[in-house]
């Protein structure tokens, strides 16, 4: 995107022929890689025309002017359809834009369409029966998860289908489909991005945030989305920093802590052996790499079902008295579940938090970032529905939200970026995670591992 | 919910507290998530949270 923006900008290219590249691109993979639910064709190259136009006439034009990009279909658009992945919601077509929708096309950027989901955002592995399973771009022979639930937003950016997207992330729907894609994703700081016109699944520990293809290109992105909104009462009146400005790529001295004990322990071997190699690049790189290990990490799964599981339920109880035929039976299974957790077990959970996130606190207090495998595993197939881990068996969906959970529940800012790839040419992820707040130095620390090494410059070669 | 959560009446009576009426098949459906779930639950018992205040606020600036 960042180049896109330099090139429209200096009017080496033309925004139209851009918006139209990606136009043919999306009619031609969009029947097997089902990344799109709404494509916007005539309103994106309309308003690309238009960015033309203003460029030619020498009008003044923002960061994004006449870049594309694609939203996870909970973001609200005015006069186009926003189903949240969801038969309920086939026919909603909201009157406003989400905030961060409406500061996006302020900055230029050009709406190519509405991307596929899980229901609800409700499910890690990016299934959708309503829609249809998007599929993983980077096994053409099996039909593999593309992870979620921001699944679209994670397909279309590898794919090319998009230059950058949004993704939304409770327990991990944008890093876990970033890692699992091959591309980068930023989860930042809760209160951080404004969550108004955003179909919630879990307010308090609901964050929203770019997908792209580098850490550059996120820093973009989050410079136009970010900062205070009088609409949503969790935003902070933090200035929002030139993220751009503080990509450096220096290393020298960051200090790094890995993530032993859950993280690296529960992880699959190809997967650990990845991330312990790329501390080791970091750390020829100048960085200062030491170990932690999070002791309350076990409680997180409890912590999690208490808060997601009541939130999630309050928020749908209705559609789920009155349409519960029409979700997704196994997200209306995971619904139902949450009936079961007691007021006292919420709190319990609210408590875990608070734990959590004072050990997080405290394990940054020396250090800049954390490191740790974004997932555990690559991208399954579709029918998996058990994983062998680095300490045991695990069900596919607990594995692929294990290593996110912790920082939705403690709101730190985490950014998955490519840092490998398995043996059978599958995408691996890592995150780094940083203070409250400090997605600048989350940013510099993704942008200098990228300009280390060229895993998110690789993509899958399709038809 | 108890650890007899196992128990079909049991998840009925939780369902109507939290007022909802599914059907046994519906409820059969849910039972393993359900009973994983307490699991889950139960565990965060064991946690060292007893003088630990609850977060209220999720934003720290």
């Amino acid at each position: 995107m960042t180049e896109l923006a330099r090139m429209i900008a200096t009017k080496a290219v033309s925004p139209v022929e851009v918006v139209r590249v990606h136009l043919d691109r999306i009619a031609g993979l969009h029947r097997d890689l089902r990344s799109y639910i709404t494509v916007c064709d005539e309103a994106a190259l309309a308003a690309a025309r238009a960015a033309e136009a203003e460029l030619m006439a020498g009008r003044g034009v923002g960061p994004l002017h006449g870049v594309p990009y694609a939203l996870k279909d909970l973001y609200d658009t005015a006069g186009i359809r926003t189903t949240g992945g969801s038969r309920i919601l086939g026919d909603r077509v909201p009157e406003a834009d989400a905030t961060v929708t409406r500061r996006l096309a302020q900055a230029g950027a050009i709406l190519l369409g509405k991307l596929n989901m899980v229901e609800f955002a409700y499910g890690p592995e990016g299934l959708n029966p309503h829609y249809g399973h998007a599929r993983n771009p980077w096994d053409r022979a099996v039909h593999r998860m593309a992870g979620g639930s921001s699944s679209g937003s994670g397909v279309a950016v590898a794919a090319g289908l998009a230059p950058g997207s949004l993704g939304s992330d409770t327990g991990g729907s944008i890093r876990i489909p970033s890692s699992l894609c091959g591309i980068t994703g930023l989860k930042p700081t809760y209160g951080r991005v404004s969550r108004a016109g955003v179909l919630p699944l879990a307010w308090s520990m609901d964050h929203v945030g770019p997908m792209t293809r580098s850490a550059a290109d996120c820093a973009l992105m989050l410079r136009a989305m970010a900062g205070y909104d009088a609409a949503d009462a969790s935003t902070s009146v933090l200035p929002v920093p030139d993220y751009g400005a503080v990509l450096t790529g220096d290393l020298k001295g960051l200090r790094v802590g890995l993530l032993r004990g859950f993280f690296l322990d529960g992880a699959a071997p190809e997967v650990r052996a990845t991330v312990e190699t790329a501390a080791r690049v970091l750390a020829s790189a100048g960085a200062v790499v030491d170990e932690v290990n999070l002791e309350h990490m076990p409680h997180v799964g409890g912590a999690s079902l208490a808060i997601v599981g009541s939130e999630a339920l309050a928020y749908h109880a209705e559609r789920l008295r009155t349409r519960a035929g029409d979700f997704d039976p196994d997200v209306a299974r995971r619904l139902r579940a949450g009936a079961y957790v007691t007021g006292v077990q919420y709190v319990r959970g609210q408590q875990v938090r608070a734990l959590v996130r004072e050990e997080v606190d405290r394990a940054l207090a020396r250090r800049d970032v954390l490191l740790a495998p974004s997932t555990p595993i690559a991208a399954p197939t579709i029918d998996t529905r058990q994983v062998e881990l680095g300490d045991g068996l695990s069900d596919v969906r607990t594995a692929l939200v294990r290593f996110n959970r912790p920082f939705n529940l403690s709101g730190h800012p985490s950014c998955s970026v490519p840092c490998g790839f398995t043996a059978a040419g599958l995408p691996l992820g890592m995150q780094l995670v940083g203070r409250p707040f400090d997605e600048a130095t989350v940013l510099r620390a993704a942008d200098g591992w990228q300009r280390l090494t060229d895993f998110h410059m690789r993509h899958p070669v399709l038809g | 919910m108890n650890d007899d959560a196992s128990d079909l009446d049991t998840l009925r009576r939780g369902a109507r507290l939290a007022g909802f009426t599914w059907s046994d098949t519906e409820l059969e459906e849910i039972r393993p998530m359900v009973m994983a779930g307490v699991r889950a639950l139960h565990a965060l018992e064991a946690a060292p949270i007893a003088e630990v205040e609850p977060t209220t606020r999720y934003r720290t600036v």
